[in-house]
This record gives C-alpha cells, structure tokens and sequence, in this order.
C-alpha cells in the first residue's frame, strides 16, 4: 500500500505559528504519513538554525490570549491583551515579555521547546524544503538553515506534494 | 510490560513518544501510557487504531491510562 501523505505549506515566522506545523508534521509522521513541510516567505524564519530570534506579539493579534505565567490565581485570568490598551504592546521591551510569557505557558502546559519540537520531526523523517525564490528575496543563506534542509521552488514542491492532504499555515 | 509515562506532556508528545517506544522495543508485546492531556482520550485510541494495535483504557482519574497491545 503507498503511503499516505501530508503536505504543509508553512509561511508564517513567527513563534506561535511554527508550534501547529511541528505539532501536526510531526503526528503525521509518527503514524506513518510521508510528511512534506515547504517553507516559503516569512515562514523561513521557522527552518533557521537559530531559534532565539523567534518571538509573539499582542500587536495586531486580537486572537492572542495573553495571561501572565506567574502570580496570584486572579491576576493570571486577566487577559492582557484584551484588558490593557494597545499601544502598551508596542512600547520597546514589550514583545520580549509577551514572547517570555508565551514560552513559560507552553512549557507549563506539557509543550516541548520549539527547536526540540522541530529535531523530532527530522528524526522522524519529515521532509523540510525552502522555497528559493524567497530565500533569495529576503536574503537568507543557505548555511543559515538547519542541516536537513533542502532549497528547491514551487515546481519541485508541487511535483511530490500529495494529492491527498495539504495544509497552509 | 513497558511503562510509558507522558502525564507531563501535551500533544503531541505522548504519540510521538509512544510511536518511539514501539519501534525501540520490538520484542514488548504490552505497553502502559499515562498522561493528562485531555485529548489523549481520542487520540491514543485514533492512534493504536489507525497503526492496527489493540488499546484499551483502564482509568480516566486521576491520570487517564492505557494499555496497548501488538
């Protein structure tokens, strides 16, 4: 029987992004699916050797809940976002701290480090390429990504993604 | 019988440790999973059969546990 497989167009670069496309890459591949991961655009930022630099932001994302990780019981049911006025998260160190908070919470709810979550599902044989195109446009080199990492554009993409399942994220 | 313990990890971590763990002991017939992650429930079982292996929950509380058969 061939494998069945999954396909996974990944273009955003931001930190809460990256966590459903390893979640779901590496599901997939733990039940056997041939698993295809394409980064393209902003999304690169997810396949760089470096992880540190990925970071979340209240600022134009009305859908983020944002609780304090630490302190009393009715402090950390506020949702910051929603209870603080907007222009607070734009004020210079603010983005450190939602991205703190945000990295504390997901530990403190059983989720893995993201550069932790992403070797996983190397080990299980996920396959990572990035588009060319965009790796040129915005100015990555090729060392700048991870080991397994392949550079090939939409043709090639195309030509092995599944006809079954794919997923823009 | 192996014993799997995943109650401090959330999805997706107790399948991709579970997947581990099946193909590192390939002689282990009987396997325990423990975890708390809510949506374990479904997906344990979706796991087990969609990989054809028998699964069968014996507690729910205080931690939700499983025992999955070749």
């Amino acid at each position: 029987m061939e494998r069945q497989q999954l396909s996974i167009i990944h273009t955003k670069g931001s930190l809460d992004w990256a966590y459903p496309t390893f979640i779901l890459a590496s599901t997939a591949a733990a039940m056997d699916k041939q698993v295809e991961v394409f980064f393209t655009f902003y999304g690169l930022q997810c396949a760089l050797k470096e992880t540190r630099h990925l970071r979340v932001s209240p600022v134009g994302n009305p859908g983020m809940k944002m609780h304090l990780p630490v302190g009393p019981d009715w402090l950390r049911q506020i949702d910051m976002n929603r209870s603080l006025p907007g222009f607070l998260w734009q004020l210079p160190g603010m983005e450190a701290l939602a991205t703190w908070g945000f990295k504390k919470q997901l530990l403190a709810h059983g989720q893995v480090p993201i550069e932790e979550l992403r070797a996983l599902c190397v080990e299980l044989g996920v396959q990572m390429t990035a588009c060319q195109m965009s790796v040129d446009l915005m100015g990555f080199r090729e060392e700048e990504f991870i080991e397994s990492m392949q550079f090939a554009g939409a043709a090639t993409y195309f030509a092995v993604s599944p006809e079954q399942q794919s997923l823009f994220i | 019988m192996y014993k799997l313990d995943c109650s401090a990890l959330a999805c997706p971590m107790p399948i991709i440790k579970l997947k581990k763990v099946l193909h590192e002991n390939a002689q282990e017939n009987v396997f325990r999973i423990q975890l708390k992650d809510k949506g374990g429930l479904k997906d344990i079982p979706a796991f087990c059969r969609q990989q054809g292996l028998h699964c069968s929950l014996l507690s729910e509380e205080p931690v939700i546990e499983f025992e999955i058969r070749r």
